[in-house]
């Protein structure tokens, strides 16, 4: 045997997974089709936002690297939605890519047990019985043993490059696509399908005037996403905002016919969360304008990202369209937007620890899967990194719940409903989204990451006194009343509040903790963020309570094990839609099964007899 | 939809017998506390908790809030695991009167007990080893075919325009939804802005959901049936018009006072609305204690009635005593005055008295339709939108709950990610009854409203 584990491919999945498993000891090698391109960003140079940050966190808890690439890479932080409600705040950071893909590569350089090797693989190779994974093939030839294999071949697998009539065989514009490997798979007898995504032109910041945009600053604190760091010490510079108008709208009518969206010649199916300009003004006509963000790509770098307006349509049009816009007249277009069309694996052929069902040892993740975003790539990567780990120490996979992890919740779905379009992670897709706010990932899952052995024993410490202090700073407001002597330092309107409990106090939704603590010398010896938790934790503590409860019913079902080799034939008086469901996505919990749509909630309870009827032949 | 939780020890309540009259009824409980909660509505609670199973109390079903009997009962006690279920579990025998019946439900699920899923003993029996394995595949079977039951009987029971109406209210909670949503999915700059949450159409919602819950009432009566009394002095021809109504010579008609003596019941249609048609002692002076209990008798139906028709003896006129219950009652909807006997005599009719003669049958038909709007409160017609279980109420009910949360959330300006969690919850309720509302749905609604995304 060659190496423990193989990784094919180097993006935000190939990251998390080729760390995850060289950091539990095993010998792993990273084939990528370029070592220049290790955690390139090639979408929007930001990490993080709504439901996205809080993955990012969840990544950093459960031991991941991606929190960390982030804060020694941002160029600009903003927490946002702060008004909308704790559940729904996210972090979100713009990076400076350049250094990012910098920090990538020496960061997997420099891992023990982790080699790098430049690559392509064409052919997945399989055991006699045709049922285990042995290895891989490349494309000159090399045959490279390994006892599991980790597939985040992102968009590169059979990726198309459009630009107008252009089309060349690319994974991102310029890099060449990995050819045969889909081809491998559906020999296999693996189900593959297309998707398409795209991104908008770069340009010159020194073709743009500024003076026409509104500036948009980041946060004046930078803060980190990693639970390990207090603070960043980084540079912070300003994004931009202009808007098309109707002028631009025109030129993309009348050329409508030149997008390869439009003219037929791209299948997959496009994200609608992240329509291109193209899209946008045919599906909203009545908007007389749609927002750009110029944002920088890194610090000494003349590439300005034009967030908003991703397109498909020939250059030229690309830069007539442009010029029509406020501050970009005299735009000089660095690389041209492009759609890019590529394989996708459906997600239903995988359990739930990434690994498919058809070949055992065999583990998918990241964009490959159907899915969009850096985040959403590498909690994936992560995942699948762990579980291939977990498996060769002949150990049970980890699987996080939907009520434990937006992680959980994103390959819930995936494996269990599939996606028809690139899956995004958004905020309404948790029903316990209570649960799930970014800042107590650490709470969640740093044990998690902690027992596989990922998280060290410091940081375990560490979040133990955290949780501690915030029960301290809890127990603190619980038991201190508003007194009289208080009302000189407190604000106006606070006399009504007299007698009062903190704790009690705090609930109003015009009251917080800063208001409080300043009467209370003794929660400011408290770190900051321990103590918006708490405030965080009481505000919200009736419905906190009331998930909870959900969240307990919820459980229930979960716990209820499906044996993988159940067979659902020998289960009479079920639909057969029903029983073909079960059949394909292989549920292993109850729970599972009763998300999997179209599934009849009465097949259930008829499936729950069968399971105790064929646990008690077994005892 | 809610899931059908099947194996869990939460206290559940379910009617055991048919739901239809019958002189006995059987109310079966199961789950974790069972005991301790049933004694929460039972007069005799203290030697009930006491029992170690197999016991049977007598005693009376409570509403401890009203202060008031509400059944003659006995109720079995059983102890985990010797019971049908395996769990604790209280059995209540009660009588079959279907208000009753629906009133100890409601109290039970009061302090604590939810409705049972369809099979849902059973499945328990089964889970908790009561049924060997043998008969798996007949639990199995009468999971579903309950199920399937319990499904076609909902949508039966539903006509094309509630489902409609409800439908459409959900519709417009999915839109409102969605704005919610799309601020929680996206950050501010992305959607340019806020976009108000348009709390009018939450109070909208809220006034639809009400109105469809006021129908329950309609539903019902036609449904069940509906309690309608003959008052009166005697001898007013209160029997003729009952036997009038009945159209056979049931009830003893003669021209001596207090012939009837007791009640008389019958069952009958008026314009398609099931009536339980009392005849009762003529209300008088009487010494004799049998005659004095059935006027004690009439008095409790009355009292008790949806409808009262007060019969007025129109050859004589009012009586003093059928001033003082115009005088009390006439202004109200409960009684309904009838002047009988008009081929006897021409006197004036009051206003607001219905002039009839039980002989002729003159004005019997303009009695009859005022009788059946006045029990519905509606015109009468087939195509009226009317909800008729106890359980769409409920759910109606439950969303129109959590649309008040939502209300006053928005009031008081709380964050909208818990504004969100309450008008899930109303959703939800909406969805049990017309197909549920999934967070893919919401998205699809937004992608497809909103021009959302970088």
């Amino acid at each position: 045997m060659d190496y423990d584990v193989i990784v094919i491919g180097g993006g935000h999945a190939g990251i998390e997974a080729s760390l995850a498993v060289s950091r539990l000891g095993f010998s792993t090698l990273m084939i990528t089709q370029s070592l220049d391109a290790i955690g390139r960003l090639s979408c929007n140079p930001a990490i993080g936002g709504l439901s996205k940050g809080n993955i990012v966190r969840e990544v950093d808890a459960l031991g991941g690297e991606m929190a960390r690439l982030i804060d020694a890479t941002m160029i600009q932080y903003r927490t946002l939605n702060k008004r909308k409600g704790p559940a729904v705040q996210a972090p979100r950071a713009q990076a400076d890519k350049f250094l990012y893909n910098r920090l990538a590569m020496d960061t997997l350089g420099r891992q023990a047990n982790l080699v790098l090797f430049q690559d392509t693989v064409v052919e997945i190779l399989v055991n006699t019985s045709g049922r285990d994974v042995s290895g891989v093939l490349t494309e000159r030839g090399n045959r490279i043993n390994a006892k599991a294999v980790i597939m985040t071949t992102g968009t590169f697998m059979d990726g198309r490059v459009f630009i107008g009539e252009y089309q060349a065989s690319s994974g991102r514009l310029g890099e060449p696509a990995a050819l045969g490997l889909g081809d491998s798979l559906r020999g296999m007898g693996f189900v593959l399908g297309r998707m398409k995504t795209g991104t908008p032109a770069r340009v010159a910041a020194s073709s743009l005037n500024f003076d026409l945009m509104e500036e948009q600053p980041g946060d004046s604190k930078m803060l980190p996403f990693s639970f390990g760091k207090n603070s960043i010490d980084r540079p912070s510079v300003p994004c931009f905002i202009t808007f098309t108008n109707e002028k631009t709208h025109t030129i993309i009518s009348k050329n409508m016919h030149r997008s390869p969206l439009y003219s037929g010649e791209i299948i997959g199916n496009g994200p609608r969360y992240c329509p291109s300009l193209e899209d946008k003004v045919v599906r909203f006509p009545d908007r007389n304008r749609h927002q750009i963000f110029v944002e920088p790509e890194g610090i000494g770098s003349q590439e300005m990202y034009l967030n908003g307006i991703s397109t498909s349509l020939p250059e030229d049009v690309q830069e007539a369209f442009l010029r029509t816009i406020p501050g970009l007249e005299d735009v000089r277009i660095m690389r041209p937007g492009y759609a890019v069309e590529y394989d996708y694996m459906d997600p239903t052929q995988l359990y739930p620890s990434l690994e498919t069902k058809k070949i055992s040892g065999l583990f998918v993740a990241g964009q490959t899967n159907g899915t969009s975003g850096y985040e959403e790539a590498a909690c994936q990567g992560l995942m699948a990194g762990i579980n291939a780990a977990l498996k060769l120490q002949s150990k049970d996979p980890l699987i996080l719940s939907r009520d434990l992890a937006y992680t959980g919740v994103l390959i819930d779905d995936l494996v269990t409903l599939g996606t028809e379009e690139p899956y995004r992670m958004f905020t309404s897709r948790a029903e316990y989204r209570l649960n799930l706010r970014h800042d107590s990932a650490d709470i969640r899952l740093v044990p998690l990451g902690y027992r596989i052995g990922l998280q060290s024993e410091e940081v375990f410490d560490r979040l133990n006194k955290k949780i501690e202090g915030i029960e301290e700073i809890k127990a603190l407001l619980a038991s201190r009343y508003m007194k009289s002597s208080d009302l000189d330092s407190a604000p106006e309107g606070f006399s009504r509040h007299l007698g009062k409990k903190f704790g009690q106090i705090l609930k109003n939704p015009d009251v917080n903790i800063d208001q409080l603590s300043k009467l209370e010398p003794r929660i400011e010896e408290y770190p900051r963020e321990w103590i918006s938790h708490s405030e965080l934790d009481i505000k919200y503590e009736g419905y906190i309570i009331r998930q909870m409860k959900q969240v307990e019913r919820f459980n229930k079902m979960e716990k209820k094990r499906i044996p993988r080799d159940f067979d659902y034939d020998l289960v009479e008086g079920i639909s057969s839609e029903s029983r073909e469901k079960l059949k394909k996505i292989k549920p292993c919990s109850i729970g599972q099964a009763s998300r999997i749509s179209g599934v009849r909630n009465s097949d259930i309870a008829v499936l729950m007899v069968m399971l105790k009827r064929s646990n008690r032949n077994e005892e | 939809m809610e899931d059908y939780i099947y194996d869990t020890d939460d206290p559940i309540v379910a009617l055991a017998t048919a739901w239809s009259e019958s002189a006995l009824a059987v109310i079966r409980t199961s789950g974790r506390g069972s005991v301790e909660l049933f004694s929460r509505v039972f007069s005799n609670s203290r030697e009930l908790k006491k029992s170690l199973g197999f016991t049977l109390h007598y005693g009376y079903i409570v509403d401890q809030n009203r202060k008031k009997r509400i059944d003659q009962v006995t109720a079995a006690v059983y102890r985990a695991p010797k019971s049908y279920t395996g769990q604790e579990s209280v059995e209540i025998f009660c009588h079959g009167s279907l208000p009753g019946i629906e009133l100890i439900i409601t109290l039970l699920k009061d302090v604590g007990f939810r409705e049972a899923g369809p099979g849902e003993f059973t499945m328990r029996a089964f889970l908790n080893g009561k049924m060997d394995l043998s008969q798996a595949e007949a639990v199995a079977e009468i999971v579903q075919s309950k199920s399937r039951q319990a499904h076609s009987l909902a949508l039966n029971r539903l006509s094309g325009g509630v489902f409609d109406r409800i439908d459409t209210i959900k519709k417009k909670l999915v839109d409102l939804m969605s704005i919610i949503e799309v601020q929680l999915d996206y950050p501010d700059d992305e959607i340019g802005g806020d976009t108000a949450v348009p709390s009018d159409s939450v109070l909208h919602a809220i006034e639809e959901l009400e109105t469809l819950i006021d129908t329950y009432r309609v539903g019902r009566i036609f449904h069940e049936g509906v309690v309608v009394a003959f008052a009166g002095g005697t001898n007013a021809g209160k029997s003729s018009l009952f036997n009038l109504f009945l159209k056979e010579d049931r009830s003893i008609v003669s021209e001596i006072n207090g012939t009837t003596r007791d009640y008389i019941e019958s069952w009958i249609s008026i314009n398609g609305i099931p009536v339980r048609l009392f005849d009762t002692a003529g209300l008088r002076n009487a010494d004799h204690p049998v005659e004095l209990e059935g006027i004690r008798r009439s008095e409790e139906i009355i009292k008790n009635a949806a409808v009262v028709l007060y019969v007025i003896d129109g050859s004589v006129g009012m009586t003093d005593e059928d001033l003082k219950v115009f005088q009390e009652k006439g202004k109200g909807n409960e009684y309904m005055f009838i002047w009988n006997k008009i081929d006897e005599s021409d006197k004036t009719v009051p206003r607001g008295v219905f002039p009839v003669s039980a002989v002729t049958g003159k004005g019997f038909s303009d009695l009859e339709k005022a009788i059946s709007s006045g029990l519905t409160g509606l015109e009468i017609s087939g195509s009226e939108l009317m909800i008729d279980s106890l359980r769409q109420r409920e759910l109606l009910e439950r969303a129109v709950a959590a649309l008040k949360g939502v209300k006053k959330s928005l009031a008081n300006k709380v964050s909208l990610d818990a504004v969100a969690l309450d008008l899930k919850d109303g959703l939800d309720a909406l969805g049990e009854i017309t197909g549920e509302v999934s967070s893919e749905d919401i998205l699809n609604n937004i992608f497809s409203g909103f021009c959302v995304g970088k």
